[in-house]
């Protein structure tokens, strides 16, 4: 690793990054930069690696080798601490991960009454503002399990919120519910973005990717093959691959 | 006949009371030591640090595939050789305590496997230190699968408890193989040693129960 160039960084830089799973090259010299307030959608066929990339940003997987720098903090760096560098990353996951044995309010306020050390009342008080924003001020005292699967995706949205981030990363938030509650989730994932949040999201919702996203970016197998504008993408796609990603899932 | 030997047995009620008074007191002190070793085993082996875990692992195999009587004939007959000298209710309880842990690590660690990895996952990303994602959300979680099992293994070391009659504590077994010396009906007396066991048991097979049909019910909380 070089420690030097590093003038001009985004809020998250990939610079080279590689990345293998025994010998398969999940990610192949991944160059990338988000700036602050920007948001980037990743899309690509699956097992093109999406995920695998915004999962090294918060450091739930390991890059292998090239640079990956996150709000000014180089990822692998022994002096980097990884556990104060994710609380200030929100990471949204595609099964929700709620905590099954705490309240909708208890899973908002954990980490930033742990972490964060912010007294309970306040923290709840918060928590009940958070929830609220996200539409779901009557379940603040209803468990996970008796929640749909749209309003636990909400959840965790507020719950990353709580630690009042300065990134989120979203990792295919809505591919595991029913197609009646995207919307909703889509909505608040919308107001989040509109308030300046950085953030990378891994979907294939071209709605929301036309309406907040700056730039989207298209993988397939391991690599970054096009990147642009939404109406660019969509609408004018360069390369072949591409062409026959968004053929198939304009399909439907 | 049968009359005289009940009344003889009678009188053999206070010794009675003190071989059940020492069961429970082993059980109890033997429980509550090597529930929490167990616990701190078992959060150790599942710590990631190969080292650590290997040796735990073997030291749980070792324990749990050779016979209790052996153990306690080792540290009771054995240390002393090495200038150990402990007395008999010492080294029961390190027996005792040692055998609990070794089977509750075991409980526990089978728990902490049982949460699955997406649970980890959202404690790590919202920066939950090592600790606080063990005892927020792990722990709580595997509770749930780990508490039935837990207690019906609190059955079984007060059970096991009755081996250490062999090292010369007058527990309720020994009880037993006293006042069979003078009252020669091992079928009534044993039976009445068997009942003490029972009384003591039961009560905790009922708990176990109970947790069990609680656990499937609830929400998956569980307050520490």
């Amino acid at each position: 690793m070089t420690t030097t160039g590093l003038a001009k960084t985004g809020m998250i830089d990939f610079r080279g990054v590689n990345k293998w799973f025994g010998s398969l090259n999940v990610l192949k010299d991944i160059t990338l930069s988000v700036e602050p307030r920007e948001v980037v959608v990743v899309c690509g066929p699956s097992g093109s690696g999406k995920s695998t990339l915004i999962r090294c940003v918060n450091g739930l997987e390991a890059i292998k080798n090239g640079d990956l720098v996150v709000d000014g903090q180089r990822l692998g760096d022994p002096a980097t601490n990884m556990t104060q560098l994710r609380t200030e990353i929100g990471f949204v996951f595609q099964s929700f991960n709620l905590y099954p044995h705490k309240t909708a309010l208890e899973n908002v306020t954990l980490a930033p009454i742990h972490v964060r050390k912010i007294p309970r009342a306040e923290a709840e008080k918060a928590g009940r503002e958070l929830l609220a924003k996200v539409g779901l001020a009557d379940k603040v005292n209803a468990y996970p399990a008796q929640l749909s699967g749209g309003q636990q995706q909400r959840v965790a949205i507020a719950r990353c919120l709580g630690m009042r981030p300065k990134i989120m990363l979203f990792d295919e938030p809505t591919s595991a519910l029913d197609p009646e509650m995207i919307s909703e989730v889509l909505d608040v994932m919308v107001a989040v973005a509109e308030e300046g949040m950085t953030m990378m999201v891994v979907t294939h919702e071209m709605g929301f990717a036309r309406k907040v996203a700056q730039r989207v970016v298209f993988m397939d197998a391991g690599a970054i093959v096009e990147s642009g504008t939404p109406d660019e993408f969509f609408s004018h796609p360069k390369t072949d691959r591409s062409r026959a990603f968004l053929s198939k899932i304009l399909r439907h | 006949m049968i009359w005289q030997q009940l009344q003889s047995l009678a009188g053999s009620y206070p010794l009675a009371l003190r071989g059940l008074g020492m069961t429970v007191m082993l059980s109890l002190i033997s429980l509550v030591l090597g529930t929490l070793l167990g616990f701190g085993l078992g959060i150790l082996r599942t710590g990631g640090n190969q080292l650590i875990s290997g040796l735990i692992g073997a030291w749980v195999d070792l324990i749990r595939g050779t016979p209790f009587l052996v153990q306690i004939f080792l540290i009771f007959f054995i240390l002393p050789e090495f200038g150990i000298e402990l007395d008999a209710f010492t080294a029961g309880i390190i027996a005792l305590t040692n055998l609990a842990a070794c089977f509750i690590c075991e409980i526990v660690v089978a728990g902490i496997r049982s949460v699955p990895t997406g649970q980890v996952e959202a404690a790590l990303a919202s920066g939950l230190s090592r600790w606080q994602r063990m005892r927020q959300v792990v722990l709580p979680q595997a509770m749930r699968i780990v508490l039935p099992p837990l207690v019906g293994q609190y059955v079984l070391l007060i059970k096991d408890s009755s081996v250490v009659s062999a090292i010369g504590l007058t527990d309720l077994t020994r009880v037993g193989w006293l006042v069979v010396q003078r009252v020669p009906n091992g079928l009534l007396v044993f039976f009445l040693v068997g009942v003490g066991y029972f009384i003591v048991c039961y009560p905790l097979i009922m708990l176990a129960r109970r947790l069990e049909q609680r656990m499937g019910a609830a929400h998956g909380e569980v307050q520490l």
